[in-house]
């Protein structure tokens, strides 16, 4: 697996768990919106997904960062910023 | 003309030199800010009503104060989805829509075109120190916020000058906040409590609110720890546990008010405890405004507000209505209630039609309707947590029986008519509800069809 599919799966199960999802983290489309028509997830579940984030990858997600509506995108927008600004 | 027996106050009642916003590093007197309101006001179309869509605080206090100077009605909704604006003109037909540059880069949404002929609200580019003070008759219909009707169809609840400045007034006496203070939100200003204490207050009561990005824990310490302070934030039970969640650092904090969800106890002491504050809670209803406060950890009686009073409905032998300076019409209230001596009252729960989530409200029977009303449900129930009054990220479940319609479906049906935080987590299909002799839904059966559904799964 390479390693932006392995941090993707990483972060597909990541949401699963922190929003106690149903769907399964394979299941997860990587182009799929997260929020609205894809997952359907809400900024409640922005903030749940943050502080996920921010406990395993020690980093803080913003509202400024280089335009949010990109990383909550898809799964694959927001498992490269994750890459891209992870702590550990 | 103003009509000299139409009885009116100043949009402001602040001296020219108090600050009245901190926006990218910049203390925004309220001198330059009646410039910025006036110059706005001769660029606004003559329009009744007018949307305020602006999601930078301060534009949203200058298109707010622009349209009340100019005798329009400002729409309180934040959902700029195509179905909502396509509702409000309906609604409104003689609408101006007030946007900013502001609103592309709200999280987590797809960039967002606003509708030809929108209005671009921004602080003029060169400040001027000094504006006219508009005075706005009392009884000119200020705002207009929106809930969730018992139809799904959000219901309209206009609100006067007199009864925001009444509201406005009283809640500054109540958090002792004529000395000043730095108001840091995490609510936008399109939601009554974020309108109230961040938008209203900053124009009657000495308080200073905060432009710019609030909402993930980073953000709201820096925007404490750039306030000078004394500081008050104020919040909901779902952000303020994120923020004790990420553990971030926090200056001195005065007191954080909470409102729009119960706020568990053990929070509040964690609250109190980790930042060394008060932690106060604010009820209240869009209907309404705020109207009472408590010290979560102090026990379960409220204090009314001194523009606020309580007495028992007429027509409903379980219901409390609230009396509000300025409105003329009681307001119904969504719990139960016992009043208590003086000003004081106990929530005995809410009524259980009614659920409460992200600080919206919705009606169980009408989401039931529009379950039952979608092509291929036969039968279907939205289920309410039992942890929906203490964990603020509780969400709804539905059961279906619909033979030929997969969950998906029945979810995508939902979400054209429902609004998203209101969306079932789950969807189970199942070949018949557990109804009782009367037709009724028992919650432990319910909770017993879900279990056997998780086993079986």
């Amino acid at each position: 697996m390479s390693s932006a599919l392995a941090i993707e799966s990483e972060v597909a199960s990541l949401i699963v768990e922190a929003l106690h999802l149903e769907t399964r983290a394979e299941e997860i489309d990587p182009d799929a919106p997260l929020f609205g028509e894809g997952l359907g997830l809400d900024s409640i579940d922005a903030l749940e997904i943050a502080l996920a984030i921010s406990r395993r990858y020690g980093f803080q997600l913003r509202s400024d960062d280089e335009r949010n509506g990109q990383i909550f995108a898809s799964l694959r927008n927001l498992a490269a910023h994750i890459e891209k600004h992870r702590q550990r | 003309m103003t009509d000299p027996l139409r009885r009116s106050l100043p949009l402001t009642s602040r001296p020219g030199n108090g600050i009245l916003f901190r926006r990218n590093g910049e203390s925004i007197a309220v001198g330059r800010f009646l410039a910025d309101v006036a110059a706005l006001a001769a660029r606004l179309p003559p329009r009744t009503h007018a949307l305020n869509l602006c999601a930078d605080r301060y534009n949203a206090l200058l298109a707010f104060a622009a349209a009340l100077s100019r005798g329009q009605v400002v729409l309180l909704s934040s959902d700029r989805s195509e179905r909502r604006l396509a509702e409000i003109s309906a609604a409104y037909p003689d609408l101006a829509l007030l946007v900013d540059a502001e609103i592309e880069a709200v999280r987590g949404e797809a960039p967002w075109e606003p509708p030809p002929g929108a209005i671009r609200v921004a602080p003029l580019a060169i400040p001027r120190p000094d504006g006219p003070n508009p005075r706005i008759p009392l009884d000119q219909v200020a705002v207009i916020g929106f809930t969730s009707g018992s139809t799904g169809r959000p219901a309209a609840h206009p609100k006067t000058w007199e009864t925001l400045v009444a509201a406005t007034v009283a809640a500054g006496e109540r958090f002792g906040l004529q000395g000043g203070a730095d108001i840091v939100a995490t609510v936008p200003p399109q939601h009554m409590y974020g309108f109230e204490t961040t938008i209203m207050l900053p124009l009657h009561v000495p308080t200073t609110s905060h432009a710019g990005p609030c909402f993930y824990p980073v953000e709201v310490a820096e925007a404490l720890h750039a306030a000078p302070g004394p500081r008050v934030l104020v919040s909901t039970p779902l952000q303020l546990r994120a923020l004790l969640g990420a553990g971030t650092a926090m200056p001195p904090i005065e007191a954080v008010i909470s409102a729009t969800a119960p706020l568990d106890p053990a929070l509040a002491a964690a609250v109190e405890a980790g930042w060394n504050t008060r932690m106060l809670e604010i009820y209240g209803a869009t209907e309404m405004g705020s109207i009472a406060s408590r010290r979560t950890l102090e026990g379960d009686c409220w204090t009314l507000y001194r523009n606020v009073s309580l007495r028992q409905a007429k027509d409903m032998p379980d219901g409390t209505e609230a009396l509000v300076e300025g409105m003329a019409a009681p307001v119904p209230l969504a719990d139960a209630v016992e009043l208590k001596e003086g000003s004081q009252f106990r929530l005995l729960g809410r009524r259980t039609d009614i659920v409460k989530l992200g600080g919206k409200r919705a009606s169980l029977a009408s989401l039931n309707r529009i379950l039952l009303g979608i092509p291929g449900v036969e039968d279907g129930v939205f289920a309410v947590p039992e942890d929906l009054d203490r964990n603020p990220s509780a969400r709804l479940a539905v059961f279906a029986v619909a033979p030929g319609l997969t969950a998906e479906a029945i979810l995508a049906a939902l979400r054209r008519e429902i609004e998203p935080v209101f969306l079932p987590r789950v969807v189970t299909l199942v070949p018949a509800l557990p109804r009782d002799a009367v037709g009724k839904l028992p919650r432990a059966a319910l909770e017993g069809l879900r279990r056997q559904v998780a086993g079986l799964a």
